[in-house]
Formats: C-alpha cells, sequence, structure tokens
C-alpha cells in the first residue's frame, strides 16, 4: 500500500523524462518543478535511469540534488533508512516554502532497484550518496560542473544538517527552513515553536515569580494602602511585607533592568553605527545605572539598616 | 589607556598554561573566599545533626543505622536511622576517620561546624564546572563560582557550624545537575552513573531531592516536546533514573517510595515514555515512511495521554501515594494553612516577599532574567535545562523562603553568563575595523537565522573606548556593590545562629542575649538526667542536644498527633493539661516569654499555631475562635478572652504567674526562657488548688457546711 | 560538703548497722514523740507506753507549749513518729501548725492521733485532719453512743462506752490485720471515743466502724434533743479508729478515743448488753497492732529487687538491660513484709492479685504475676511473669502499682526502651517461601543477561558476501 504512490511516481516521472528528452532547460525545470509540487509527497521526484540523465543532463539553469540509495532489505543498508525520511522531509518542506522556484532547485532520489546503470556507471560501491548539481548556465552558474558530493561518512544525518550544507552552496537564493509541519499546524505551530514568545513567556514568569507574586497570592495582601495622611503608601512598611502594586513596582524596576542589561549584551555590540551605538551604550548604561540606583534607595525603605546606595537617591 | 596597551595587557593571559594556571588560581581564591566569609561567627546549630554524628562516630555505622533514639519523642522514641537522612552524618564521619587515619587529631565536633563552609567551596567549583558546560567563555564559570561562593541565599544555610542537611546538598544538587548536563551532551553512560552516584548521595542526604527527581524528568520531557528526543537523552536518562532510583531506594527514609508516591511519578513516567520513543525510533529507522512515523508520534502521545490518565486513576483509587503534605503546598498554595497547620506553621515555609529575593541575591536578581535571555540564544539541551530550572525554581523559592537555596545556583550560573556577556563584549581591547563592519553587513544580508529577534544581526563589536570603558567600570562598581552587599548581609544577618540573639543597645552597642544557652545550662545541671522537658517542638533539637534531656517534641515534626498533644496541654486550662502532662511524665516544661525584652520570637507568637494543630486534632476540645476576642483580635493583654487567661501557655508566659500544678524552677536572665517543674500529685490526696491554699495558711471550709447531700462512704 | 574518707564511711556504716541492730522494730526508725498536755499523764497509759518501749522506741515526753519542741531540725526530721494524746490546750502552738504536720507527713514522718470526747480536740490538729478529708463533729468534739452494743459493765446508764467485736476488713481483699488471732468473743472496749466521718479518698479506710446503732452527739448542746438535721453521723459512716496512709506510705491513724489506751481498759472487762458473759478487753492487743501499724511495723511491704530481661534462648541472657526488641521478656519481682521484728515472705490476700503493667501512655499489657516458688525464700516470696513484648517501639514502663488498704504503696516503674528490628535481624529473604519467585527472576535474570552478553560478544557479525552497496557503511 505504501509503496504504491511512490511506485506511480516512479512510473510518472520515467514516463516524463521519455519524453521530454529533448527539452531545454527551463522546460526541464519547469516540468519536474510542477510535478514536485503536484502532491505533498511528490517531492523529492523519484528517480530512474532516464529521468535521473534528463535531470542532471547540461546545460541546466537549476541546482539538481539527488540521493542515489538503496532502500530495498537486501542490501541492508541501515543508512539509507535513516536517511531517507530525512531527505524526504528536506524536500518536502523546501519545495512547500519555494512554490514559486525561486531557489531553483530540484529534489531526486534514486534507488539502486531503479537505476542500476547509473550507479554501475558512476562506479558507486557504497549509499547513500548525495549529488548537488550546480546549474551551468544563468545567474548562479557555477564554473566546474562536476556534482558536488556530501559526506556521509560521519553517520546517519539529519535533515537540519543536510539543509545547511545545501544552503551553503547555494548563496544568494532563498533557502526555505525546514519544517517539521507534518502535523497540519500551519498556524499555531510558528507560534508554538517561536523562541521570542517563549523567552518572553520565561522571562514574566521568572520576574512576577522573584518579585514576590505568589506572596501576594497566598498572603493575599491588600494592593495599596493609606499612608494615614490622606496619601498613598506605596511601599509597605517591614521586610517580611509588601502591597501588591509594591511588587508590581519592583517586577517593573526589575523588568527595566534585564531589558537595559538584554540590550547592553546583545543588542549593542550589533549596532554597526558607531555614533548610534555610542548613544545606545549611554542610554542603557544610563537606565541600568539610575534604574539600579533607585532599587536601592526602595530597599532601604524597607531594610533602614541597608548602608549601601548610589549617588541621585541618597 | 590605548587599545595597544590594552592588547599587551590582555596578552598576558593569552598563553594557554597561564590561562591554565590563572583559572586554579582564581578557583582556588574563590573557594577560600567562600569559606571565609562564613567564618563570621561560629555557633553550632542544629545540635541534632551533631548528636547524631557523634553517635555515629562513637558507634559506628551499623549501629547507627539501627539507632533507636529514646531520649526524642517520648514516650514513642525515635527510628532515627530509619526517619533521617545519613548523608551529613555519614560524611563528616567519613572525613573524620580520614583525618584520623592520616594521623591528624581532630574533634568530630570541629568537622561538624566547618563541614558547610568546607562544602561551600566544593559547590563554588561545581558552579563553575555546570557554567562551563552552558558557555564557551570560561569567565562566566568563574564569575559563577564566586557568585555561588557569597551569594547570601546559599549562605544563609551554610555558616560556619549551621550543621544541616543543606550543608551539604547544594553542592551535591549543583554537581548533580553537571553531570546530569555532561551525561546528556555525550549521551554518556559513565557521566549517567556518575550523576545516578550523586544523586544517590544527594537522596541520602536532604529532602530536596525531590527537586532534582522532578526537574531532570522535566528537562527530558521539554526536550522531547522540543522534537530532541536522542539516543544521547536515552542513555543519559535511562542510566540515571535506573540507577539513581535504585541507589535511593537504599536510604531506609525512602525505602519505596519512588514507586509509590506521587512525587517520583514523572522521572518513573518519563523513563517509560523514553523506553516507547526509544522502541518508535527503532521502527522509524526501519521503515522509512514520514505518514507512518507521523502515525507513531501520535501512538506515542496517545500512550502518554493515556499512561497519565492511569496515574490519576491509580492516585485517586489510593494505589499511588498522593503528594505529601509538604509538597502538596507547593503547588496548591492554600492547602498547608488548612489541612497541615504544623507544615504552615513554620516561618521556613511561608511564601518570599521581593525584599528577601533582592536580600539574597542583589543585583543577581534582575541579571538572572538577562542570562536566561541569553540561554535562548542558543538553546542547546543545556540552555533548555536553565531555562526549565530557572522557571521552576523561581516559582518554588516564591511559594517557600526555604527554596530559596535551591534557586540561588540557577541564579547564579545564569547571572555570570550574563555579566561574562556583558564583560565580554565591552572588555575587549579590539575594536572594530571596516572590514569587520563590512563582514557583518555581509553577514546579515546572508541573513543567517538565529531564533531570536534582538540576535538576528551579526555582533560588530563595541566601537569606541569610552563606551567600553564606561561599562566595564559600571559593570566594576556593580559587582563591587554586590561584594559588599553579601559580605554586609552574611555578617549581619546570616551569622547569628538562632540560639544567641544580639540586639542594638539604645546607644548602638550590641547587647548578647545568650539566655537559650543558659537555660539549657540549667537544665544539663541541675536536673535529673532522664527528665522530661515539654516545650514547642521548635527547641526540640536544641534541648536534646545542648541541655542532653529526653523531649517530647523536637524539629523533626513526623508526629502530627504528638505535637498536637503538646498544643492540647500548652492551650487548654491546667486541669486538662496536667492529666496529660502526668501521662507523658513530663519533669519540665519550658516556654519562651519575650514579654519582658520585646522579643518577636516568643511561644506567645507561635501560641496560635499550636492551637491550630491541637484543633486539628481535637476540634471539640481546643477552638481557636476562643482564643480571638469578639472583635477577632487576637490579644494577650488585659482585653484577652477567657478561654487564653486560663490557657496553661499564658499563664506561664504572663498571668498567673504562681501555676498550681507547675512550680517555677527557672527563668533565665532576660526572662526569654522559663522552666517550670510539674509538681507531683499532693502527698495526702488534695488536689492542687486546695494544697496550694493550705500552704499559704487559708483555712479550709469545714466540710460539715457543704451543700447538697453528703456524700457517703460504702465501704 | 567534705568527701568522706572510706574509712569515715565504713565507720559510719558500721554505726548505722549497730544502731539498726538495737532497735530493730519499726522499719523508719524508733525516735518516737508523745505530745501530751501534762507529762505526769503518761503514767494512765503506762501499760501502752511500756509496750511501745519494749519494742523498741525511744520515747520523748512534750508539752505543746514546749520551747524545745520542734519536729524538723535542720529540716531534717528530728522524730520518727509522734503520738498525741487529748490536750486541753485549744491550739497548739507554733512548733505543732498543720502546715508543719503535713510537712511531717511528706518527710515520710508517721503519727497516731487520738481524740476523746471529754477535750475539744485543737485547732491545728482539724485542721490536718480536714486536710486529710476526715471531718469531726462541729464544736471539735462529740459523743459516740450507742444503746445496743455498750459496755454494761460501765456505762449502763450513759451508753458511752462501746463495747465492739475487733474489726473485720470492710472488703474480702483486705488482709485481716487487726482482728487475725483474736479470740472468738474478744471484745473491744471504745469509753467516750469520737466519730469521725470520712471522705471518699482512697487514702483513709476505716479500722474500725460504729455499729449500725450508734450516732455521734454533742452533750453539751443536745443533751436533751438531737434534731435530725443536726445529726453529725451515723452508723457505719462513723469512723472510730481511722487509718490514712499517704502516697509516700506515710501513715497517720486517728484512734477516737484515748482513753482505749489506757491502763484502765487494758485491764478492764466489759460485756455487750445482749447478755454476754463479761470478757476481758481486746484492747491491749488492739492497741499494740494499731501502734505497729502506724509505726510501720505491720503492714509494711519491701521490694528487694527487680529483675528483667530477655526470654530467649539463643539470647544473651542480659539482666536488666536497658533496651529490648520486640520479642519476648520475663519480669520478676520480690516482695517482703515486715511484722514487728522481721522480715517474712509476702503472702497475697487470699483474693487479690499482684499485677504487671507494660505501659506507654497506656498499658500495653496488663498481666497477673504468679508466685515462684523456686526462687522465694521464708525472706521474700518471688513473684514473676513471662511474655511477648508489644509489637511496637517505644519508651516503655514495667510497672507495679500495688495499692491496698493498711499495706504499703508500692509502685514500681523500671523504664526500658524497646527498639525495632535492627535491618540484619528480619529473616533473610530465602528464609520465607513468599519470596521464592522474585529470587528465582533475580537469578533468571542475572542468568539471562550474562547469557546474552556471550552469545552478543562471540557471535560475529553476519558476512553476507553478495550485498555490495549497503553494507559496508553499515555498521
Amino acid at each position: 500500500m505504501r509503496w504504491l504512490p511512490a511506485f506511480l511516481t516512479a512510473s510518472l516521472a520515467f514516463a516524463g523524462g521519455s519524453l521530454a528528452a529533448k527539452k531545454t532547460s527551463e522546460e526541464r525545470f519547469n516540468s519536474f518543478h510542477a510535478k514536485s509540487i503536484a502532491s505533498s509527497s511528490a517531492a523529492p521526484i523519484k528517480l530512474s535511469d532516464p529521468s535521473y540523465r534528463e535531470l542532471t543532463s547540461q546545460p541546466r539553469d537549476y541546482t539538481a540534488a539527488v540521493v542515489l540509495t538503496a532502500m530495498d532489505s537486501r542490501f541492508n543498508c541501515q543508512l539509507c533508512r535513516e536517511f531517507q525520511p530525512e531527505w524526504d522531509l528536506l524536500a518536502r518542506s523546501w519545495v512547500k516554502g519555494d512554490k514559486a522556484g525561486e531557489s531553483r532547485v530540484l529534489f531526486g532520489t534514486l534507488d539502486f532497484a531503479d537505476g542500476r546503470e547509473i550507479f554501475m556507471s558512476l562506479g558507486l560501491q557504497t549509499a547513500p550518496v548525495l549529488l548537488l548539481f550546480p546549474p551551468t548556465v544563468g545567474p548562479h552558474a557555477v564554473a566546474n560542473p562536476e556534482p558536488l558530493r556530501y559526506d556521509f561518512s560521519n553517520g546517519p544525518q539529519i535533515a537540519e544538517v543536510v539543509h545547511t550544507w545545501i544552503a551553503r552552496h547555494l548563496p544568494d537564493r532563498p533557502h526555505p527552513p525546514l519544517t517539521a509541519s507534518y502535523v497540519a499546524w500551519p498556524y499555531i505551530l510558528p507560534i508554538i515553536q517561536s523562541r521570542n514568545i517563549w523567552a518572553a513567556l520565561t522571562l514574566i514568569s521568572i520576574l512576577l515569580f522573584t518579585s514576590g507574586h505568589m506572596y501576594n497570592h497566598i498572603r493575599k495582601v491588600p494592593y495599596v494602602a493609606s499612608d494615614g495622611k490622606g496619601g498613598i503608601s506605596y511601599f509597605a512598611s517591614g521586610f517580611q511585607s509588601q502591597y501588591g502594586l509594591e511588587t508590581q513596582i519592583v517586577a517593573a524596576l526589575y523588568g527595566l533592568l534585564s531589558l537595559a542589561g538584554i540590550s547592553l549584551a546583545i543588542k549593542v555590540p550589533r549596532i554597526r553605527d558607531a555614533k548610534t551605538q555610542g548613544v545606545a551604550v549611554l542610554a542603557w548604561g544610563g537606565i541600568f545605572y539610575f534604574t539600579y540606583a533607585f532599587l536601592l534607595s526602595v530597599f532601604r525603605g524597607k531594610n533602614p539598616g541597608y548602608p549601601f546606595r548610589l549617588p541621585p537617591f541618597v | 589607556m590605548s587599545a595597544e596597551t590594552l592588547q599587551v595587557l590582555a596578552d598576558v593571559g593569552k598563553g594557554k598554561s597561564t590561562r591554565g594556571v590563572l583559572r586554579v588560581i582564581i578557583l582556588a581564591l574563590i573557594a577560600g573566599a567562600s569559606i571565609a566569609s562564613r567564618l563570621f561567627s561560629v555557633i553550632l546549630d542544629p545540635w541534632f545533626n551533631f548528636r547524631a554524628t557523634k553517635y555515629l562516630v562513637a558507634n559506628g555505622f551499623y549501629n547507627f543505622w539501627d539507632w533507636f533514639d529514646d531520649r526524642t519523642w517520648h514516650p514513642l522514641g525515635r527510628v532515627t536511622g530509619g526517619t533521617l537522612y545519613p548523608g551529613l552524618m555519614v560524611t563528616s564521619g567519613a572525613i573524620w576517620h580520614a583525618l584520623r587515619a592520616l594521623t591528624i587529631p581532630v574533634d568530630i565536633r570541629n568537622v561538624c561546624v566547618l563541614l558547610a563552609p568546607a562544602f561551600s567551596g566544593l559547590t563554588a567549583i561545581a558552579a563553575y564546572l555546570l557554567t562551563n558546560e552552558m558557555t564557551t567563555y570560561n569567565s562566566a564559570g568563574l564569575l559563577a563560582a564566586l557568585f555561588m561562593g557569597i551569594a547570601p541565599g546559599y549562605i544563609s544555610r551554610s555558616v560556619a557550624g549551621s550543621y544541616d542537611n543543606e550543608a551539604i546538598a547544594i553542592f551535591l544538587l549543583v554537581f548533580t545537575f553537571y553531570l546530569w548536563i555532561k551525561a546528556l551532551k555525550q549521551g554518556s553512560m559513565l557521566w549517567g552513573a556518575l550523576c545516578a552516584l550523586f544523586y544517590g548521595y544527594m537522596v541520602a542526604s536532604w529532602g530536596g531531592y525531590a527537586f532534582i527527581t522532578c526537574l531532570l524528568p522535566l528537562h527530558a520531557f521539554v526536550l522531547i516536546l522540543m522534537g530532541r528526543y536522542s539516543t544521547r537523552l536515552y542513555v543519559s536518562y535511562t542510566t540515571w533514573y535506573a540507577l539513581g532510583t535504585l541507589a535511593s531506594m537504599q536510604i531506609p527514609f525512602v525505602g519505596f517510595l519512588p514507586v509509590k508516591t506521587s512525587e517520583h511519578m514523572p522521572a518513573l513516567g518519563i523513563f517509560g515514555f523514553l523506553q516507547l520513543l526509544a522502541f518508535l525510533d527503532y521502527v522509524r529507522s526501519a521503515i522509512p515512511s514520514r505518514q507512518f512515523q507521523t502515525f507513531l508520534w501520535l501512538f506515542a502521545g496517545g500512550i502518554f495521554v493515556l499512561s497519565l490518565a492511569a496515574l490519576v486513576i491509580a492516585t485517586s483509587a489510593g494505589v499511588i501515594a498522593p503528594w505529601s503534605g509538604r509538597f502538596y503546598s507547593l503547588w496548591d498554595t492554600g492547602y498547608a494553612k488548612i489541612h497541615i497547620p504544623i507544615i504552615a506553621s513554620v516561618s521556613e515555609h511561608q511564601p518570599t516577599a521581593w525584599p528577601a529575593f533582592f536580600f539574597d541575591l542583589n543585583l543577581l536578581i534582575f541579571v538572572f532574567p538577562v542570562g536566561v535571555y541569553l540561554c535562548f540564544q542558543e538553546l542547546a539541551d543545556e540552555h533548555v535545562f536553565i531555562i526549565v530550572y530557572a522557571v521552576f525554581g523561581s516559582y518554588f523559592a516564591g511559594v517557600m523562603v526555604r527554596l530559596m537555596l535551591t534557586l540561588t545556583p540557577v541564579v547564579c550560573v545564569a547571572g555570570a553568563i550574563a555579566i561574562s556577556t556583558i564583560l565580554n563584549n565591552y572588555l575587549v581591547a579590539k575594536t572594530p575595523t571596516e572590514e569587520d563592519q563590512q563582514a557583518a553587513e555581509a553577514a546579515e544580508k546572508k541573513g543567517t537565522k538565529s531564533g531570536l529577534k534582538s540576535a538576528t544581526k551579526p555582533v560588530v563589536g563595541i566601537y569606541s573606548l569610552w563606551s567600553k570603558s564606561l561599562m566595564v567600570a559600571s559593570m566594576a562598581v556593580y559587582l563591587l556593590i554586590f561584594v559588599m552587599h553579601c559580605t554586609w548581609v552574611t555578617s549581619n544577618a546570616y551569622s547569628s545562629p538562632s540560639v544567641v540573639l544580639a540586639s542594638r543597645m539604645p546607644d548602638g552597642s550590641q547587647h548578647i542575649i545568650d539566655d537559650y544557652r543558659e537555660a539549657y545550662q540549667w537544665l544539663r545541671q541541675n536536673t535529673k538526667e532522664d527528665a522530661k522537658i515539654m516545650s514547642w517542638w521548635d527547641y526540640g533539637y536544641q534541648i536534646g542536644g545542648m541541655a542532653d534531656r529526653p523531649t517530647l517534641v523536637d524539629n523533626n515534626t513526623w508526629n502530627n498527633t504528638h505535637i498536637a498533644t503538646v498544643g492540647k496541654a500548652m492551650s487548654s486550662r491546667e486541669e486538662v493539661s496536667y492529666p496529660i502532662m502526668r501521662q507523658h511524665e513530663v519533669d519540665y516544661v519550658l516556654v519562651v516569654f519575650g514579654g519582658l525584652l520585646g522579643y518577636s520570637g516568643d511561644d506567645i507568637n507561635k501560641f496560635l499555631w499550636m492551637v491550630r494543630i491541637a484543633e486539628g486534632i481535637w476540634p471539640d476540645e481546643v477552638s481557636e475562635r476562643a482564643f480571638f476576642t469578639p472583635r477577632g483580635e487576637y490579644r494577650v493583654d488585659g482585653e484577652a478572652t477567657e478561654t487564653m487567661k486560663n490557657s496553661l501557655m499564658y499563664k506561664m508566659s504572663y498571668y498567673n504567674f504562681n501555676n498550681l500544678t507547675l512550680e517555677e524552677a527557672f527563668t533565665s536572665e532576660n526572662w526569654i526562657i522559663r522552666i517550670y517543674k510539674v509538681k507531683d500529685l499532693d502527698n495526702v490526696g488534695r488536689d492542687h488548688i486546695s494544697a496550694a491554699a493550705f500552704e499559704k495558711g487559708l483555712k479550709k471550709k469545714k466540710a460539715t457546711k457543704k451543700r447538697g447531700p453528703r456524700v457517703l462512704r460504702v465501704d | 560538703m567534705l568527701r568522706s574518707s572510706p574509712l569515715l564511711s565504713l565507720f559510719a556504716f558500721l554505726l548505722c548497722w549497730g544502731a539498726a541492730l538495737v532497735s530493730a522494730v519499726s522499719t523508719t526508725g524508733n525516735r518516737l514523740l508523745a505530745i501530751l498536755d501534762d507529762v505526769g499523764e503518761k503514767e494512765n497509759y503506762s501499760k501502752f507506753l511500756g509496750d511501745l518501749e519494749s519494742r523498741g522506741f525511744q520515747i520523748t515526753y512534750e508539752t505543746p507549749k514546749s520551747e524545745s519542741l520542734a519536729l524538723f531540725h535542720l529540716g531534717e526530721r528530728a522524730y520518727d513518729h509522734v503520738i498525741f494524746f487529748p490536750t486541753k490546750t485549744k491550739g497548739l502552738g507554733p512548733n505543732l501548725t498543720p502546715q508543719i504536720l503535713v510537712n511531717f507527713l511528706n518527710a515520710k514522718g508517721n503519727i497516731l492521733q487520738t481524740l476523746s470526747s471529754s477535750t475539744t480536740t485543737p485547732n491545728s490538729l482539724v485542721s490536718l485532719l480536714a486536710e486529710l478529708d476526715i471531718t469531726l463533729p462541729t464544736e471539735r468534739t462529740g459523743l459516740v453512743v450507742d444503746h445496743f452494743s455498750y459496755d454494761t459493765l460501765s456505762a449502763p446508764e450513759t451508753h458511752d462506752v462501746l463495747a465492739l467485736p475487733p474489726p473485720v476488713p470492710v472488703r474480702n481483699d483486705i488482709s485481716p490485720l487487726f482482728s487475725a488471732g483474736a479470740p472468738k468473743d474478744a471484745l473491744l472496749a471504745f469509753p467516750h471515743g469520737v466519730g469521725a466521718v470520712l471522705g471518699p479518698r482512697e487514702q483513709l479506710t476505716p479500722i474500725l466502724r460504729a455499729p449500725n446503732t450508734a450516732y455521734s452527739y454533742n452533750p453539751k448542746e443536745q443533751s436533751e434533743v438531737l434534731d435530725a438535721s443536726d445529726l453529725f453521723a451515723a452508723g457505719q459512716q462513723l469512723s472510730l479508729v481511722t487509718a490514712f496512709q499517704a502516697i509516700n506510705s506515710a501513715r497517720l491513724v486517728l484512734l477516737g478515743s484515748a482513753e482505749m489506751l489506757q491502763d484502765k481498759w487494758f485491764l478492764a472487762e466489759v460485756a455487750t448488753p445482749n447478755g454476754g458473759k463479761p470478757v476481758k478487753t481486746f484492747n491491749r492487743e488492739f492497741a499494740k497492732r494499731v501502734s505497729a501499724w502506724a509505726f510501720q511495723e505491720l503492714g509494711v511491704l519491701r521490694v528487694n529487687w527487680i529483675e528483667h530481661h530477655l526470654n530467649e534462648v539463643t539470647a544473651v541472657n542480659e539482666s536488666n538491660p536497658h533496651i529490648y526488641r520486640v520479642k519476648n521478656d520475663t519480669y520478676t519481682i520480690s516482695l517482703s513484709e515486715y511484722a514487728y521484728d522481721k522480715w517474712s515472705a509476702f503472702s497475697l490476700p487470699a483474693n487479690d492479685v499482684l499485677q504487671l503493667e507494660f505501659s506507654m501512655l497506656s498499658p500495653f499489657h496488663r498481666l497477673p504475676l504468679s508466685l515462684d516458688k523456686s526462687q522465694s525464700t521464708p525472706e521474700a516470696s518471688v513473684y514473676t511473669v513471662s511474655f511477648k513484648l508489644p509489637d511496637q517501639h517505644g519508651i516503655f514502663n514495667f510497672k507495679v502499682d500495688y495499692k491496698r488498704p493498711f499495706f504499703t504503696n508500692i509502685e514500681e516503674k523500671t523504664t526500658v526502651s524497646v527498639r525495632h528490628m535492627a535491618h540484619d535481624e528480619w529473616p533473610r529473604s530465602f528464609v520465607i517461601s513468599g519470596a521464592w519467585p522474585w529470587i528465582a527472576g533475580l537469578g533468571a535474570t542475572v542468568t539471562g543477561w550474562v547469557v546474552f552478553v556471550a552469545l552478543w560478544m562471540y557471535s560475529a557479525p553476519p558476512t553476507d558476501k553478495k550485498n555490495k552497496v549497503g553494507s559496508k557503511k553499515t555498521n
């Protein structure tokens, strides 16, 4: 059952390949590309002897990445089995991410069973082999038309690594990212997988907890209290008590300090303009300093014996 | 100073061996500093551990293992060997024996006193190792070691003489985490086994081992959810779990808990889940089809959900013990106050107000999120660990003051990462050149995708010397303040042991209040060796250790009923209390009274907890409501309620200084400790009231004037 | 205090021993103080006092007003026993306040107090008795009369000399100390006595109760008519001779009639109204027994030794260990009884049992101790019991609580710890048949693993020659 679509693809590819033997490079790319985006399981294209030759024939204005593999259980090729799903995933997510074909890359798989002649002609003794055929004509053309060979000597390879390898050899072209979206959650997944969102959530919860939110929750402290003179007392007196608003102020101070710290550690060194960078250093450094100084003075209010202070808030 | 001279300075530390030597020296200095900062004052506490260690050293390991202590929890006794974490005592015993074998004659007391500082030095080194696994900057590790060494959050439990389980447990915690990261990164069984070994040591040392037991599976689970299942994870986790669980079950106190109670279930569940994943992974590699794999993953998820449901059912059916109360109260924060007042009564179990965080961690508390954020930049497996640890650690520290201890290591690590990143950016002599700029521009065009928005652009560097020096100088100031803060906190707050109180006189001089030791000494010298002392449990260990007298209850609060009995005796009328005290063969009652000195930590302040705990067992006889005035106030002055005034505790503290069934035996200098002797039954068979009245010379009313019918003798 | 040299302590020991030889009388000492209004009065009691002296007591006579009278000297008892004969003074002065007397009892001193209807009882003694829950008639005097069992010889009109048979125990588990061996028709003369009413306190036991038909009245105020509501007490509620034994076994005897002890009533003959022939009073013997009981010569029990040990064949049979494990145990107690001048084996009253409690907070066992004839001697009887300790660790007490009227209180508490099973005291797993499947499983797993490893190590990987492409990269 599982093999049926693959079989069909293979035969289709075979038929297509024989028919379009004399096509131009542009036509060849279009036909193969159309085939690979036809259905989600069509990429990488299942190749056979003729279609392989067609795909890799020169001149070509596209890149072809082909894996030569031996999936038949007779050959007991563990590495082939392990790599195949990775390769499928890579090809599919690339094709899906680049439906217009802007990257001009085609992915194919040639099984030993379908392409014995090719294996012979290449003199291959081992499998799998990943060949990357660079374009010979067009904007991305390279001087050496010989295919690049991916090194499998490090054991099983995961899609990410191969993706990086391919991307490295395809400069100046879009590189559709690897998506693990075999579960159909195209909208939720980016959110779930967004580091920024997770980082924000983590930092917010840490700030909440370290500013005494749990104390408020358990002790049910008042939000603010009167200072007895008609005004509002923002900070509870005493080391072991606090108000709701007070913790929010403290959390905000901590947040500001952390933000300044993050900016100084990550953002500022990435500013390319020297002048802007200088201003940023001054601004964030100043914010850090004054907030810290203010925090120290607030803390001294809570703990009168505390001896340390920074100038503006003495 | 020009860039060249800076460069020259930087080159001094360039050589690899020079750097190595420098690192070792710095680490040694940090360890030394962390020990030194813990030596402000030295008073041994808690005494129970010391007593247990002495027993271990005197009687050998097997006798210690089977120790039945008949001087605590009178008259129940305590199967001490089976109800304590022996790690601490065994550690100091081993050190003592090792020193003796090296012909260094040393008293076991000295070993006990200096154990915590010594281990804090090791903790600093462990923090260095752990941080080095997180980042490539060596400076981060050194900073982390320094922070760990002097952070007050950790010093609070590890000053010299603070001979408690935490003294060695924090080192074990950090080191176990380090070994776990090492095992996970290398997928190595050896490191996994080492991790399990130290986990076993941790279990033997501190009840807080449950933190590791829950954090490692959580880390593994998060990794799986992130799709980062790998054979490395499988190998390290499986090795750790199998060996670690076996090791933990060797401790009699833990026994079969790892397979029976809920807090150990996550570890077991993830262990099972990993087996399933490993199998599916094998199947996946054998049958290469994405569709089929999708099915398999769904299958795995289904199994996970199903087993979770099975766990819930098993728990509600009682097959698996539910969360232990102490543990459960971490989640349902209102639970303890209602159901287990004994847990809520411990001051260490109170939630943490924000000043405590700042007090214990100072600068680190807000640099900590920066470090966590930096972990998101690379987000390798070990960074996920820091993130998970950070979130849960700060939650727990917020719920319970005591768990500040478990938060401190991750704060130090993350803070060190943050500060070292800043310093590494600003403390470099190199100024970006035109080429760097262009390279960066080119790199940006290439658009190397990093996960974090703020880190999408490539690093250029800092251009101007003044911004570098500004930042470096200000960081130096902050760190200096941190060091001073730590020293100040340590010397002021954490170096006065609970047995000795320090107060400030109006003229600013320090006044030492040594009533506790005075009283314990009195007990030791003036009472029979087997005189039973009744006091609130807070003082049990001290009485047992310093006065060497049997106690009814102590700080090992395992028997709620027995504590409630003491609570009932304290909160009831004398007529009720006296039979209880007779039944328990109490000879002396010890109360802490702060009324004269205005000392707030006295028994009257804790009294409501006694009432609550007693009410939990005898709701018909003790009622908390009766101790509040009609206006709902807790008063101990003239408006105190009748129940309050008649309670034994109140009488012993304030009201009727001459009790009827108790007679004052000793009152310390500042009246903080008052010891009462329980009177015997009257020799001629009177009740204590008439006996006392007779002693005062009051004439007894003539019996013939009794109202009502005369009671006839029947025999 | 100076440390005594061995020689000195030896000397002290010899001295004590010598003293004990001379006065082998009371178990607590022979210094007896008699309080009389007038020392000359003692002639009336010469036989009684002579009996006491012949039993080895050294009697000091004092009047209440005497300056030198002091029950305590430097905080220690100056006398071991005190007799109060009736005095006419209302108060006994500052040396005999009720507080001092209670302290005397608390210090294990014994008191024999006599009353008389002709004199009012001193305040101090009334207060003392009130503390002991003994109530005397109001106005501190009264007279017990009985119109059915009076002495027809001396009080045919006034009926105020009672002629009573020697007392039988009030309960059948009480030893008949005061009547044993009396002739069948013996009669006690109880002349001009005062009856007391006893409270329900367990320390109190009436030795001699008034007959059912007796009552008490105040001859001064109630000579003509006695209103029912003014009746002090009647019948058996009137205790004529009362024994009180404090928790520390100090004894007080309240003798309602001092005249009983006088020589003339020792020698007199009495007869009951229902036509009995006159018999010589039993008073002398009764007075001897009552005074002997009061002064710790009768009914004194002593615990000679207590021993408990593990009752297991294999165990090291250490005696009186401090700690036990949850298992078998034997407890033995040895008791002796004292009578006048010698210790003899104590034998339980016929209907009584001696019990051992093994308790922690509450008794886990309460077992009757049985007489062990093989260990008993004429001087001491040995009671013993063997039992299995409860399966509960803790600090337990072996407790023998034997408190009976007229016998010294015995409350012996021996504290031992019962520990849990040590880790190596449980049966080994191979002894438990239920564990065999698990052990077998263990063995199977170990063997299986070893076999697997062996097979794995020694089996070469499959070499498939025709597999030209796949195999090279695989392993």
